[in-house]
């Protein structure tokens, strides 16, 4: 959708229903996604867009655009959200089950190894610390921009590429060296 | 992912390069999805939408805009008892003035779960006479309310704490303001305004955490960290303290919004009285975080008083010095009883409810409720703790020459150890501080506040802090953080009274400042926001698993009980073995509401564990019965269950007669407490009743052989409480609650109210 009809759409929403309809519809699976791949648990992770948007709603009369996608403000509320909720509950995500660090690629044919890779790529993501992980799941996992993420995680644009090249110095350390050597 | 020059840019390394490959090749699973979610979803946020986007002059074209004529038949239906349908607007017309007022009940009508201590809101639109409409208004079961006016808006406050687990129905008149006389002809005469029609508002409070009669009981030392909810905005709350009756007294920054109002300062509700020049006042508050009212405006430092339903604070003068007061919930001033060049950093403390200790000029001071000082010695104090026991003479105290327990009844003094500090009270009177090692803290707890012992040792690069003791004096609960760490680092533990099971309440960091309220459920503490600042938040306590047989129970009896509301026979006989069915079929009950009638909610009202091995649970649940959408009378089952093959049966059943409702107050839970020596009996009504028609003689415990046994009777007003304190032995036992009990409008119980006792131990 272009910038500007999404600002148009936004406008309209804080009036018309149906144009916040129509931004839920849009923004939906990347929340609900995002939201999923930060707490690992499907109750939890609907939970957790329900409060988005209700948030979303409750808030979006006083939402003003600041240049960015109105979906950063979306993702700035699930991070709130999230982090509310790990204030209250259990301090750190839990990792799926058998989410440990790779430990050697099966011998099967090439496409359930790379799948088995990707799983056990992000499952290692999972272990980062909180701020490599927000910010590796937002680049890699919704390709966002930097500058995005930096206003999505309130954070300088500086530091997310300190947090990016953090995350993936500890990714390359302790991903096992056949793991790596796979890739070639 | 194509190529993307942010990383090109920031991974030159080939070792990065290859990971970054890798994660460029893979992406994250899909999440699994409920279909139905993101359809349930929208569904309710397009519900609020509805709700609270559209703009005022569309919701004036709303299609249920009733003219007086349409509406004459459903207010015809209201004044015969009808529900109002939620969501719709109610248009009154005035005929003698054509103008329109209408009362707009969406955000109230049929609400369930309100909180006991909310405020009820009635907008209003149109010309209205404020002053006729609010006195119009009437609050069933009866409810001692005051009325204010925030704009548009009709705030109804409760005096006191709601009933859980009530149905109540607000109704009132509302009234278009008196015309004005024609000025071309100043001698016509208004025509007789049509009586109004009523409005009535239906609404059920939050269901009460079931009372246990016997154990398991509530033991803070079995409970975990539950819920948590932000009570307020760092900046917001300065500080806060539980009143008795599990609401809050805060210090907010002056011209923060009251219930019912915008966001505006210029819409603050006020109490009586002129707002000092200060910066912050006094606010009652429930939780989670509803304001209810301003009580002292210019007021910081609150304190309540242990019982009595009152508080101390300080409040600025015009002068800018600081008054020490004493007030009522409500906000009117019981007496100023000292006058400080400035305003203390610390609240006044309580010593009992009848003594109250502050700190003036580095000297502690102690006066009696009018002012009048209590002790002549001069002890130096600076920024040492300083605590009273709720329960007796006791003050705590750490001067500048060392920690001491003054008994102000003896004028004793006895010494603590050296850099005893961080006081706290139990309800039984026991002392717990901390001693501050050079690695860590000293627990110590002094029994009666006499004889400390040490209990426990913080593990080492710990210090201990903030101790408050929960309300069964079973536990304390405590902050800890590494040596030297700031309060950021600070986590909630709890740990029991003998010193053992040190353990986390809560999971994470930058928690500190823990206060128990007094019924145990919540904890009020500060937490660090996202933004540095320091906000207060409440936290609820669950049970542990050693109450799951309770928890077992307790889930088969709603099993048992949604079915039967939803009149479903078949699996309402699922619940029950056989001799429970044949109690149903003999006609001990009726398992599904009669023709004409509904079964329309339910709670329970005890758990009793009457035998174990198997354990077997006496359940006591009252179910409300509707007529034409209308609840109009609750009888109450005494169920029996009993573990049958890891799940439990109603294994039998008793049933009282049918009670109506809105003839007077009714009895709402009965608790047996253990105290000691002997027990207490608890029961609590759904009105406020007048006070001198609660006595031995109106509520009594009888025994096996029908004669009333001996007790002593208190009442609590506020919380339409009366306590019989008696000594029981094991057995069974027969409440009584006679129609001698009146409501404040002079309204007797319609029927007597019995209820069986069993102590099992």
């Amino acid at each position: 959708m272009p910038d500007f009809e999404e600002r148009e759409l936004v406008e309209r929403a804080k009036e018309d229903p149906d144009a916040f309809g129509a931004l839920y519809d849009r923004y939906f699976p990347q929340i609900y996604r995002f939201a999923y791949s930060r707490v690992r648990d499907q109750s939890l992770a609907e939970d957790v867009t329900s409060e988005v948007f209700f948030k979303a709603l409750r808030n979006i009369k006083r939402y003003t655009y600041s240049g960015h996608p109105f979906s950063s403000w979306l993702y700035q509320i699930t991070l709130n959200a999230i982090a509310d909720h790990y204030r209250g509950q259990h301090g750190e995500v839990e990792l799926e089950e058998g989410a440990s660090l790779p430990s050697g690629a099966p011998n099967v044919d090439d496409e359930v190894v790379r799948r088995d890779r990707s799983r056990r790529v992000w499952s290692a993501i999972d272990q980062l610390p909180r701020h490599q992980r927000a910010a590796m799941v937002l680049k890699f996992g919704e390709d966002k921009k930097i500058e995005e993420i930096a206003q999505i995680m309130g954070k300088s644009a500086g530091a997310v590429k300190l947090l990016l090249h953090r995350a993936v110095e500890r990714l390359r350390r302790e991903l096992p060296p056949e793991f790596e050597a796979g890739l070639t | 992912m194509t190529n993307d020059p942010e990383l090109e840019q920031l991974f030159q390394d080939p070792a990065h390069r290859e990971v970054v490959d890798l994660l460029k090749l893979s992406r994250p699973a899909a999440p699994p999805l409920d279909p139905n979610f993101r359809t349930y979803l929208r569904t309710k946020l397009m519900t609020e939408a509805r709700r609270t986007l559209e703009p005022r002059a569309a919701r004036r074209g709303f299609p249920f805009n009733l003219s007086p004529k349409a509406l004459a038949p459903a207010m015809a239906a209201v004044a015969a008892g009808f529900l109002v349908v939620l969501g719709i607007q109610i248009y009154l017309q005035n005929q003698s003035t054509s103008s329109t007022v209408a009362a707009d009940l969406r955000g109230i009508q049929n609400k369930t779960n309100v909180a006991t201590a909310e405020p009820i809101v009635i907008p209003f639109s149109g010309p209205i006479d404020k002053n006729a409409i609010a006195e119009t208004v009437v609050i069933e079961p009866a409810t001692s309310v005051t009325k204010q006016w925030v704009g548009q808006n009709l705030v109804i406050i409760p005096d006191h704490p709601l009933a859980p687990n009530t149905t109540y129905t607000v109704s009132l008149k509302p009234r278009a303001v008196p015309p004005t006389p024609n000025p071309a002809n100043p001698t016509s005469t208004p025509r007789p305004e049509p009586a109004p029609s009523p409005v009535v508002v239906h609404f059920t409070t939050v269901k009460a955490p079931v009372a246990p009669v016997t154990p398991p009981s509530y033991l803070s030392a079995n409970l975990s960290f539950g819920l948590e909810s932000r009570l307020a905005d760092a900046g917001t709350v300065f500080n806060g303290a539980w009143t008795p009756n599990g609401q809050l007294l805060v210090t907010r920054p002056a011209g923060q919004p009251g219930p019912g109002s915008s966001p505006s300062p210029s819409a603050t509700a006020t109490a009586s009285g002129a707002a000092a020049p200060a910066t912050t006042d006094i606010w009652l508050m429930s939780t989670p975080s509803a304001p209810i009212r301003l009580v002292v405006p210019g007021g910081s430092f609150p304190a309540a008083a242990p019982s009595g339903g009152v508080f101390a604070a300080w409040q600025v003068t015009s002068s800018n010095k600081a008054n020490l007061g004493i007030w009522d919930l409500q906000g009117n001033s019981q007496g100023t009883i000292a006058t400080l060049e400035s305003v203390p950093d610390r609240a006044p403390v309580w010593i009992g409810s009848d003594r109250i200790a502050y700190i003036n000029q580095g000297h502690l001071v102690i006066v009696d409720v009018h002012g009048g000082h209590v002790n002549g010695r001069a002890i130096r104090m600076q920024r040492g703790s300083l605590a009273g026991s709720s329960v007796s003479s006791l003050l705590a105290v750490e001067s500048v020459d060392g920690s001491i327990v003054m008994d102000l009844a003896s004028g004793s003094l006895s010494s603590l150890p050296a850099g005893a500090t961080g006081f706290a009270w139990s309800p039984k009177d026991d002392l717990a501080f901390v001693v501050p090692q050079p690695s860590g803290s000293y627990l110590y707890v002094a029994t009666g506040g006499k004889t400390a012992q040490r209990i426990a040792t913080s593990p080492s690069g710990q210090t201990w802090s903030d101790l408050n003791w929960a309300p069964d004096g079973a536990s304390l609960m405590l902050a800890g953080k590494p040596v030297g760490a700031s309060s950021s680092a600070s986590r909630l533990m709890l740990i029991n009274a003998d010193g053992r099971g040190l353990r986390d309440f809560g999971f994470q960091q930058e928690y500190s400042s823990p206060q128990w309220a007094s019924r145990g459920d919540l904890v009020l503490f500060t937490r660090q926001d996202e933004a540095g600042g320091r906000a207060f938040w409440t936290a609820s306590t669950a049970p542990s698993e050693s109450d799951a047989a309770q928890k077992q129970a307790m889930a088969e009896v709603d099993r048992f009980m949604q079915a039967r509301l939803q009149g479903n026979s078949t699996a309402a006989r699922d619940s029950l073995d056989a001799a429970g069915l044949s109690a149903y079929q003999g006609g001990a009950s009726s398992l599904l509401s009669p023709a004409g009638s509904k079964y329309d909610r339910y709670y329970p009202v005890t758990v009793q564990l009457t035998g174990s091995n198997p354990n077997k649970f006496l359940v006591g649940v009252r179910i409300f019965v509707s007529r034409s959408g209308v609840q109009r009378s609750f009888f109450e089952e005494q169920l029996t269950l009993i573990l049958n093959d890891q799940r439990y049966l109603v294994d039998a059943v008793t049933s009282t007669p049918a009670v109506a409702l809105g003839h007077g107050p009714t009895v709402l839970s009965v608790e047996i407490v253990p105290a000691d020596p002997g027990s207490q009996v608890r029961v609590r009504f759904d009105a406020d009743l007048r006070p001198e028609t609660v006595t031995t003689d109106t509520i009594q415990v009888r025994g096996v052989d029908g004669r009333p046994i001996t007790t002593r009777i208190a009442f609590d007003a506020d919380y339409h409480l009366a306590t019989l304190a008696l000594s029981l032995r094991p057995g069974t036992y027969q409440l009584v609650v006679t129609t001698g009990v009146t409501d404040i409008n002079g309204v007797a119980m319609a029927d007597e109210y019995h209820a069986s006792l069993v102590i099992s131990r």
